[in-house]
C-alpha cells in the first residue's frame, strides 16, 4: 500500500465516471460475494455448536489446523472437501437438464438480492458518490420482494426433475408454502413503507437512525420473522425435508456438488432475509444515537466510516442468523395443514390489518398536525 | 453506443427465449424459457427507465403467475406420447409463410424509420419531475383512474370467489370414507 487516500483520490478525480462507478461496482461485487459466500460454513458450524452448547455436549472441535483445534472451525472446510469427492450420481430416470438447472436457481436468487442491501452510508471519494451497495435501485424494496419470489423455481424444479416421488412432493410442499408465506411477508413490509414513505432501501436506512423501525411497527416485525423461517424453509417451518415423512423431500435424489449448492443457496437466503431484516427494522447500518457525520468526524473518512456501518449491519444481521438456530433447535415442526391455516387464516388477515390500521393512523396523525 | 448493444443483447435474447417456448415439446422446458422470457421483458422496461413496471412484471409473471402454471403441469404429468403433434398441413403451411412475410415487412417498416411510435405525455424528465416512476403511478391509479382501477379488482375478486364455488364438491353426496378422505383433504380451505 504506497498509495496514499489523498493520491488515489486525486487520480480518480481525472477518469471519466461511468468507468470509475463501473469498477465500483466490480469491488462492490466481488466484495460482498466473498461475505456471502463465507456465510453459509461459518453458519454450518454454527449451527452444530450452538446446538452442543445448549444441550451441554462438545459438538465438533477435533478438525483445526497442526495442531491448532480453534474450536473446530476447520470442520465446515473438511466437510466441503468430502462433498465435492463423492461420486456424483444422477438418477436414471430425471430429466437431466432440469436436475442440474435446479441448483442454479437456488443460489442466484440469494446472490442477487443481497446485491440491493445498503451496507453503509455512500461514499464521497475524489467527488465521486458511491453508493455502498452493489446496485442502486430506486424501487429496491419491490426488487427485494420481486427476485426473492424466484428461488421457489429452484426448489419445485429439483423436486419434479428427480422423478422420484418424495422429491416431488417436497418440492410441492415447498412451493405451496413459499407462495402462501410470500403474501404476508410483502404486506408485512407496507406499513414500513407508508411510515418512511419510501421504496429506497438506503433512504429507509436513513431515516431510522434514533428510532428503529422495530419499535413503529411490531407487529409487522413479528410477520416479518415468521415468514422469513418459512420463506427459507427453515425449521419450524422445514416442510420440504420433512425427514421423519418424506425421505429428504427435494433433497433426495441429490449429492456431492448440488447438493451443496442448494445447501449454499439456503443459507446465503437466511443471510440475506437476516441482512433485510436489519434494514427495515433494526436500523440497518445506523448505529443509535449516533449520526453518520460523528462518526465520519471520528475516523476522519467517510470510507472508514462506511465500513464501520457495513460492520454493524453484519452484526445485527448475526443476531437473526442465530435467532434461526435458536428457533431451529427449540421449537419442533410444523403440521402441514397447521402450517396452510396458520399463513392463510392468521398471518394474511393479521397483515391485512396491521396495513389498514397502520395507514389511518398515519393519516389521523398528518390531519392532526395540519 | 453502449445502450445500443445493451437492447440488442437483451431483445435478441428475449426473441430466442420466446422462439424456445413455443417450439420445445417438453411443457415445463416451454414454461421455464416463458419465465426467461418474461424476465428479459422486465430487463426491457428497466433499460427504458421504467423500474416500477420491471418489478412489478417479475414480481407478479415471473414470481407468481409462472409458478402455478408450473405446478398444474407438474401435477398433470401429461404423457410424452401425447405431446407430439401431427404433420403440417396445407393451410398451417400457408399461415407460417404469411407470418414469416408479414415479419418481414414489418420490420422493414421499423428499420426504415416509417413507423414511429407516438410519445406520450409523460417523458422521462415529466416523471423525474413528479417524483419518480412509482409516484407518477400510484396518482394515476388511485386518482385519475380510481374508478377503472377499483371495478377491475372487485371483477378479480368474483373471479375469484366463483372458482371456488365451481371447484368446491357437493358435501351431501359423499358418503362414509370418501367423505372423510374429502375432509382431511379440504378441511382448511373451509
Amino acid at each position: 500500500m504506497g498509495l496514499s487516500l489523498e493520491q488515489l483520490t486525486g487520480w480518480l478525480a481525472g477518469v471519466d465516471e461511468f468507468w470509475i462507478q463501473l469498477a465500483a461496482t466490480i469491488v462492490k461485487f466481488i466484495v460482498v460475494l466473498l461475505i456471502s459466500l463465507h456465510v453459509p460454513p461459518l453458519m454450518v458450524w454454527a449451527e452444530r455448536r450452538i446446538p452442543a452448547l445448549m444441550q451441554r455436549r462438545k459438538g465438533p472441535n477435533r478438525v483445526g489446523i497442526f495442531r491448532f483445534r480453534l474450536f473446530g472451525l476447520m470442520q465446515p472446510l473438511a466437510d466441503t472437501i468430502k462433498l465435492i469427492f463423492k461420486e456424483e450420481v444422477v438418477p436414471d430416470t430425471a430429466h437431466k437438464f432440469f436436475f442440474h438447472l435446479a441448483p442454479v436457481f437456488v443460489i442466484f436468487p440469494a446472490l442477487l438480492v443481497i446485491t440491493a442491501v445498503p451496507f453503509g452510508h455512500p461514499v464521497t471519494l475524489g467527488g465521486y458518490i458511491f453508493p455502498m451497495s452493489v446496485t442502486r435501485v430506486d424501487v429496491g424494496f419491490l426488487f427485494v420482494l420481486a427476485i426473492s419470489s424466484i428461488a421457489v423455481y429452484g426448489i419445485s424444479l429439483a423436486g419434479w426433475a428427480s422423478n422420484n416421488k418424495y422429491s416431488l412432493l417436497g418440492g410441492l410442499r415447498a412451493s405451496a408454502q413459499m407462495i402462501s408465506y410470500e403474501i404476508p411477508l410483502g404486506m408485512s413490509l407496507i406499513p414500513i413503507v407508508l411510515i418512511y414513505g419510501t421504496l429506497d432501501l438506503n433512504e429507509i436506512v436513513m431515516q431510522q437512525q434514533n428510532v428503529w423501525g422495530v419499535f413503529l411497527a411490531p407487529i409487522s416485525f413479528v410477520l416479518f420473522v415468521v415468514c422469513m423461517f418459512a420463506e427459507t424453509n427453515r425449521a419450524p417451518f422445514d416442510m420440504a425435508e420433512g425427514e421423519s415423512e418424506i425421505v429428504a423431500g427435494y433433497l433426495t435424489e441429490y449429492g456431492t456438488f448440488k447438493f451443496s449448492a442448494f445447501f449454499l443457496g439456503e443459507y446465503v437466503g437466511m443471510f440475506t432475509l437476516s441482512c433485510l431484516a436489519a434494514t427495515f427494522f433494526f436500523g440497518g447500518w445506523q448505529i443509535p444515537f449516533v449520526s453518520y457525520e460523528t462518526l465520519v468526524q471520528i475516523s476522519g473518512s467517510s470510507l472508514v466510516a462506511s465500513l464501520i456501518g457495513m460492520m454493524v449491519l453484519l452484526v445485527k444481521a448475526a443476531f437473526f442468523m442465530w435467532l434461526y438456530i435458536w428457533v431451529r433447535w427449540t421449537l419442533p415442526r410444523f403440521r402441514y395443514d397447521q402450517l396452510m391455516s396458520l399463513g392463510w387464516k392468521f398471518l394474511l388477515p393479521l397483515a391485512l390489518a396491521n396495513v389498514v390500521i397502520t395507514a389511518a393512523v398515519l393519516v389521523a396523525l398528518q390531519a392532526s398536525r395540519l | 453506443m453502449a445502450e445500443v448493444i445493451v437492447f440488442y443483447s437483451i431483445a435478441s435474447l428475449l426473441v430466442f427465449c420466446s422462439i424456445m417456448v413455443v417450439t420445445r415439446k417438453n411443457p415445463i422446458a416451454s414454461a421455464i424459457y416463458l419465465v426467461g422470457a418474461l424476465f428479459l421483458v422486465a430487463a426491457v422496461f428497466a433499460f427504458l427507465g421504467a423500474d416500477f413496471v420491471a418489478a412489478i412484471q417479475v414480481l407478479v409473471y415471473a414470481g407468481a403467475i409462472m409458478v402455478l402454471f408450473l405446478f398444474v403441469i407438474m401435477l398433470l404429468n401429461i404423457d410424452p406420447e401425447l405431446l407430439k403433434s401431427p404433420p403440417m398441413t396445407a393451410g398451417e403451411a400457408a399461415v407460417l409463410i404469411l407470418t414469416i412475410l408479414s415479419f418481414i415487412v414489418i420490420s422493414v417498416t421499423v428499420f426504415k424509420g416509417q413507423l414511429v411510435a407516438p410519445v406520450g405525455e409523460l417523458t422521462t424528465q415529466e416523471i423525474a419531475k413528479n417524483g419518480g416512476n412509482t409516484a407518477v403511478i400510484g396518482l394515476a391509479l388511485f386518482m385519475k383512474y380510481v374508478w377503472p382501477f377499483e371495478l377491475a379488482s372487485f371483477l378479480i375478486l368474483l373471479a375469484i370467489v366463483a372458482s371456488v364455488v365451481i371447484a368446491k364438491k357437493d358435501k351431501k353426496k359423499l358418503t362414509g370414507d370418501q367423505a372423510d378422505a374429502e375432509r382431511n383433504m379440504v378441511g382448511d380451505l373451509r
